[in-house]
């Protein structure tokens, strides 16, 4: 046989052979074999935080003061309105010790002897003075 | 199909392996198109059916493990060729230091292998073809097994070995005449 004819005899076959259905056998088992790539796992998409979100804890807050200050104002108003006179402009108090009787059941008894004794001492009286 | 839509689908399946989304789908169909030529280009360098198969599944591994490394600059094809060529030429290495080797020896390991080879057609002109390759120097084996058994053209071939389409004329033209030198002897 001459020997450049080997070449084209051969027909760019090797002779070689694989076993029956190796290659879609084999895709199968490759593509199982194929290990998880950190890229492939889904991370979670971080947003950015938006204006409402980073104040609302401080407006939150915020309402909350504004709520418990609106409470007592509301609880001022519902308080008598007396409770804002004073002895002089309170026209009860004043009837009450223009009046000698109230004044001597509710008032006097209520004073210690010594210390009436030692406010009279003070303003200049002597024993002597009520005998 | 034309080349035009074979270039676009090849684009189309690079988007998709660039994509982690669909990466592990598109890879599938690298694994499809690809798994038949790569295993003929190991099988030719290392003989044996069983390393063959190795390698090739080592060169898929490798190829999905470093995919984000893959910039789509150079063709995908180049790109598992050159992955196979080293894997097979590592394997060959590795083989030859085990079992203490020395570089004339890597001859007689690869005609022992064809030897042994079970999964042939037992056509023994083919055969032979095989061991007249194996007694080739690496390169020139590796250049005349793409030239003639696969039809690579040239400058392909240029990507894959970095060598020069000159250098890579010269070299299978080489191995061609050693080849029928062989022929020559056997008679």
């Amino acid at each position: 046989m001459p020997h450049n004819d080997i070449l084209s005899k051969a027909a760019r076959q090797s002779g070689m052979t694989v076993p029956d259905g190796y290659f879609a056998d084999f895709q199968k088992r490759m593509e199982a074999s194929l290990p998880e790539m950190p890229w492939e796992k889904q991370t979670p998409k971080v947003m950015p935080r938006t204006f409402w979100q980073k104040t609302r804890p401080y407006i939150y807050m915020a309402a909350m003061f504004l709520g418990v200050w609106c409470m007592m104002k509301m609880f001022d108003f519902m308080r008598p309105s007396s409770s804002n006179m004073t002895i002089e402009t309170n026209p009860g108090i004043t009837a009450a010790i223009n009046n000698d009787a109230f004044f001597n059941d509710y008032v006097v008894p209520t004073l210690d002897d010594s210390a009436l004794l030692d406010d009279l001492y003070e303003e200049g009286f002597e024993a002597s003075d009520f005998n | 199909m034309s080349t035009d839509s074979n270039d676009t689908e090849r684009d189309t399946l690079v988007q998709r392996l660039q994509n982690p989304a669909t990466c592990r789908q598109a890879f599938s169909e690298v694994i499809a198109r690809y798994s038949e030529p790569l295993y003929w280009q190991i099988r030719r360098m290392v003989q044996s059916h069983d390393d063959a198969n190795d390698l090739l599944q080592n060169t898929f591994m490798k190829a999905w493990t470093s995919i984000d490394n893959f910039r789509g600059d150079a063709k995908l094809s180049t790109w598992l060729y050159k992955i196979a060529i080293n894997e097979s030429l590592t394997f060959l290495e590795r083989e030859k230091k085990r079992s203490s080797m020395s570089i004339d020896d890597e001859d007689s390991y690869l005609i022992n292998a064809i030897e042994a080879d079970k999964d042939i057609d037992g056509d023994q002109l083919r055969l032979e073809l095989r061991k007249a390759i194996a007694l080739l120097p690496e390169k020139q084996r590796i250049v005349f097994n793409m030239r003639y058994y696969d039809d690579m053209k040239y400058e392909q071939m240029s990507e894959i070995l970095g060598t020069s389409v000159g250098a890579l004329k010269a070299s299978y033209h080489l191995a061609v005449k050693k080849i029928e030198q062989y022929f020559a002897d056997y008679d």
